[in-house]
C-alpha cells in the first residue's frame, strides 16, 4: 500500500478537526495504517513554542510537512488539520510530498464567528488575540485543491464521502474495497477448536449458502447472451 | 508471501516451452520450475479452471462442462456461472483467513462474487452493461481509464480476419492492463487473472499457421499471426513482471493445450445411424437438435456437441419419455462405448476415442453427470450436435469454421513456489491448489 497526504486546510472552527477526524475512522476501518497530525495537538509537542507570526506559522508547517512526508513514504495515510493559511507553504508542502490532496474546509467567516468552537473569534473580536485568522490575519484560499467542502450547507458525512470519493477515483484508495483483515490467530484457533477438516466445511458450507441465496445468477435475455457466445466460440452447439 | 498467477488459456506446452520465442517467460523457467501440466475430463475452460483453484474434480464440483443438466427434461440444460461452484477456491480461503486477493477474468466468475478484494468477471459476463466487478464502485473506476471492458473476442465468426486478430490482441491489451493497474493501486496477497486471448487465437488461426492443417494455404497473410502473438503475450508478461519485482511468487499455467483440429463426428448422426436416436422426421439441411424434433419413444440415447461429447441415455422413470430399462442400463452403455470407440474417420482409420463412465473419472459425482463422456480421436476431432448433416464426419464446423481444439496438456512455470527446480513432468492441474495452500501455509483438506 502506498501512502499519501491529505492535508486539510480552513478557517479555525470551519470543519477541519471534524472531517479529519471522520476520515481518519473510515480509513482505519479499511485497514490502512493512518497518522492524524492536528494543529492543536501538534503546537503542544512538535512546534511547540512557536507563536503565530508568518514566520512561526510557515514553520509550523513546515515541521508538519516533513512529519507527512515521513508518514507517506513509508506507507502510511497522513492527515493534517491545521489552518495552514499561507498558499506558499501549503505549495511546499505538496511539493515535497507528492502524493497529496489538499482539503479546502470553506466556510464564510460569520458561521465560524457562530461556532467559535474554542471561544477564540470572540476573545479576538474583542481585541484579547492578536493576528487571530479569518478576524486580524490573512488566510489565502487554495486556488486549486483536490476537493472543496462546504461545511455552511453540507453536513459532516456529505463532506466525508466526497472526500473518499476523490480518493478512490484518485486511485489513492481501492473504491468500496472493505478488506478484513482477520487476524491470523482467530484462525488458527478456529482450526484447533474445530479442527483442519471442519475448518474448510464450515467455509465451504458458508460459500454454497452464500452462492446458492444468489437468486438469479443470470436473466433469460442474459442466458441468450452468455448461450450465444458459447455457441460462436464453439464451446457448445 | 504474495503470488501473481498469470492464467493463459489453452496454451500448450510445446508453445512456450520450445516453439515461439519468450524471453521473458524463459528467465522466469530459469528462476524456478516448468513443465507440462494434466488437465482434467474435459480439458475445457469450464470445468478446468474452477477444478484448479478449488483441487476438486468435475464430479466433485458438479460442473461437467459449460453447459449442465439442471433436472432429468430434455431442455434442462443450465450455463454453468459463479454461483455453481460451491467448493472453496483458493481465493476464498485466502480471503477467510484476512488475506487480500485481485481476481480478473478467472471463469467461471459471472456473477463476481464477494471476497476480500476485488473481482472482475470473466468472459461468460453477459455484456459489459452487466455488474461485472465487486465492489460494483469498481466498474466506473475501470471504465474511466480503460473505456469498455472487453471480457472477450467480440464477432468471433467474423470473415474479416484481420480485424478479429486486432480484436484478440486488443482484449488480452487491456486484460494485462487492468491488472497492472489494480496490482498498484491495491494492497494484495494474492493476484490472478486468466487470459483467453491464446484460446481465441487457437481457434481463430490455426489453420493460418500450421502446415499440416487440412485447411491450411501456404503464403497465406496470417502465418506469422502465431508468433507475433506469442512474442507480445510475453512482453506484456515481462512488464507484468517489472512491477511485481522478485520477492513476488509466479505462476504461469495454462487450463489445457490445444491442437490441430482434424474435423467433427456428428455424434447424433451416428446414434441416429446405428440406430439409438429416431427423428420424428427427417432433418431440413443441418439443424440444431431440438428435443421437439426426437422420436422419444425410439430413443435410446442423444449427445451434446463441443470439443467433446456428452452422451445421455433416455432411461425409463428418470427422462420423461424414458424407455431404456434399468437392467438395460449397462449393457447399452457398454454398446455405445465398443461402437464410438471403433469408430474411425471417413477412409475407417482408426482415430484413437475414449469413451468414459463417469464412475470411472470422478469417485464422487454431483449434480446430474452425462451417462457418457466421449472424446473423439484424442481432441484432434470435436463433436458436431447438430442433425442433417446425412453422414457421420464433417470438416464444417456447425456453428462455422474452427481450425483447433483442446489438448490434454497445458503448461506451468512457476518461480517461489515450493517445487523442486528445473523440467517437472508429472504435475496435473489438480496439484495446483494444494501446492498454493502449501505456500500460503493454509492446511486443512487438500
Ligand atoms: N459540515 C460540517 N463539517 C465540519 N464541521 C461542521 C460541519 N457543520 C457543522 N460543523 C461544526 O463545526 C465545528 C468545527 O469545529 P472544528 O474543531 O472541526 O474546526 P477546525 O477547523 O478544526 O477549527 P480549528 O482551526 O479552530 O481547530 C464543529 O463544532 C462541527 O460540529
Ligand atoms: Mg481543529
Amino acid at each position: 500500500m502506498e501512502g499519501f497526504t491529505v492535508w486539510f486546510t480552513g478557517l479555525p472552527s470551519s470543519g477541519k478537526s471534524t472531517l479529519a477526524g471522520l476520515l481518519s475512522d473510515a480509513l482505519r476501518r479499511r485497514g490502512l495504517a493512518v497518522e492524524l497530525l492536528d494543529g492543536d495537538e501538534v503546537r503542544t509537542v512538535l512546534t511547540r513554542g512557536l507563536g503565530f507570526s508568518r514566520e512561526d506559522r510557515d514553520e509550523n508547517i513546515r515541521r508538519i510537512a516533513w512529519v507527512a512526508k515521513v508518514l507517506t513514504r513509508n506507507g502510511v495515510v497522513a492527515i493534517t488539520a491545521a489552518i495552514s493559511p499561507y498558499r506558499a507553504a501549503r505549495d511546499h508542502a505538496r511539493q515535497a510530498i507528492g502524493r497529496f490532496v489538499e482539503v479546502y474546509v470553506a466556510c464564510p467567516v460569520e458561521v465560524c464567528i457562530q461556532r467559535d468552537v474554542k471561544g477564540l473569534y470572540a476573545r479576538a473580536l474583542r481585541g484579547e488575540i492578536e493576528q487571530f485568522t479569518g478576524v486580524s490575519d490573512p488566510y489565502e484560499e487554495p486556488l486549486q485543491p483536490e476537493v472543496v467542502v462546504r461545511t455552511d450547507v453540507e453536513s459532516p458525512e456529505e463532506g466525508l464521502q466526497r472526500i473518499v470519493g476523490h480518493l478512490e477515483r484518485g486511485g489513492f484508495l481501492a473504491p468500496g474495497m472493505t478488506n478484513v483483515r482477520v487476524p491470523t490467530y482467530l484462525v488458527e484457533q478456529l482450526r484447533r477448536v474445530w479442527g483442519d477438516g471442519a475448518f474448510e466445511a464450515r467455509l465451504g458450507e458458508a460459500l454454497a449458502a452464500q452462492a446458492a441465496a444468489v437468486e438469479e445468477p443470470l436473466h433469460e435475455a442474459e442466458r441468450e447472451e452468455v448461450l450465444a457466445r458459447l455457441r460462436s466460440l464453439g464451446y457448445v452447439d | 508471501m504474495r503470488l501473481l498467477v498469470i492464467g493463459l488459456d489453452c496454451v500448450p506446452p510445446e508453445f512456450v516451452f520450445e516453439r515461439f520465442a519468450m524471453p521473458h517467460l524463459r528467465a522466469l523457467m530459469r528462476r524456478g520450475s516448468y513443465g507440462p501440466l494434466e488437465s482434467v475430463v474435459p480439458p475445457i475452460t469450464v470445468p478446468a479452471w474452477a477444478c484448479m483453484m478449488t483441487g476438486r474434480d468435475p464430479g466433485a464440483l458438479g460442473i461437467y462442462g459449460f453447459r449442465n443438466r439442471q433436472d432429468y427434461t430434455y431442455e434442462g440444460l443450465g450455463i454453468a456461472n459463479s454461483t455453481s461452484v460451491r467448493e472453496p477456491a483458493i481465493w476464498d480461503r485466502l480471503s477467510a483467513t484476512g488475506r487480500q486477493v485481485i481476481l480478473v477474468g478467472v471463469p467461471p466468475s459471472f456473477p463476481p462474487r464477494p471476497v476480500n478484494g476485488v473481482m472482475v468477471s470473466c468472459f461468460l459476463t453477459p455484456s459489459a452493461k452487466s455488474e461485472y466487478t465487486h465492489p460494483a464502485t469498481l466498474k466506473p473506476e475501470l471504465e474511466a481509464r480503460f473505456g469498455e471492458y472487453l471480457f472477450d473476442v467480440a464477432d468471433f465468426r467474423t470473415d474479416d480476419k484481420a480485424a478479429l486478430l486486432r480484436r484478440v490482441f486488443a482484449v488480452s491489451e487491456q486484460k494485462f492492463a487492468i491488472v497492472r493497474h489494480l496490482m498498484t493501486t491495491r494492497p494484495w496477497d494474492f493476484c490472478m487473472f486468466v487470459d483467453m486471448g491464446p484460446d481465441r487465437l487457437h481457434h481463430g488461426f490455426w489453420k493460418y499457421w500450421d502446415p499440416a492443417h487440412v485447411k491450411h494455404e501456404p503464403g497465406n497473410p496470417f502465418l506469422r499471426a502465431f508468433p507475433e502473438y506469442y512474442a507480445y503475450l510475453d512482453e506484456q508478461i515481462g512488464a507484468l513482471l517489472e512491477v511485481v519485482g522478485d520477492d513476488v511468487a509466479v505462476l504461469v499455467v495454462s487450463d489445457h493445450g490445444a491442437k490441430r483440429m482434424d474435423g467433427a463426428i456428428c455424434v447424433n448422426e451416428w446414434l441416429r445411424r446405428e440406430g439409438y436416436l429416431t427423428l420424428r422426421n427427417p432433418p431440413q439441411g443441418i439443424q440444431r437438435l431440438a428435443p421437439s424434433m426426437v422420436d422419444w419413444s425410439k430413443t435410446v440415447a442423444w449427445g451434446e456437441g463441443g470439443y467433446y461429447s456428452r452422451i445421455v441415455l433416455n432411461v425409463k422413470g428418470r427422462e420423461p419419455e424414458g424407455i431404456v430399462d434399468g437392467g438395460a442400463y449397462e449393457r447399452l452403455r457398454d454398446e455405445l462405448i465398443q461402437g464410438l470407440e471403433r469408430l474411425g474417420d471417413e477412409q475407417g482409420r482408426p482415430i484413437g476415442t475414449r469413451v468414459y463412465r463417469p464412475e470411472e473419472l470422478y469417485p464422487v459425482r454431483r449434480n446430474i453427470p452425462p451417462d457418457l463422456i466421449t472424446i473423439f480421436g484424442d481432441l484432434s476431432w470435436r463433436s458436431a450436435g447438430s442433425v442433417g448433416f446425412e453422414q457421420v464426419w464433417t470438416h464444417e464446423n456447425d456453428t462455422g469454421p474452427d481450425d483447433a481444439n483442446h489438448a490434454q496438456y497445458g503448461m506451468f512455470t512457476a518461480a517461489g513456489l515450493p517445487l523442486p527446480p528445473g523440467e517437472l513432468s508429472g504435475m496435473r492441474l489438480l496439484d495446483v491448489a494444494p501446492l498454493l495452500s502449501r505456500f500460503f501455509g493454509l492446511n486443512g483438506a487438500e
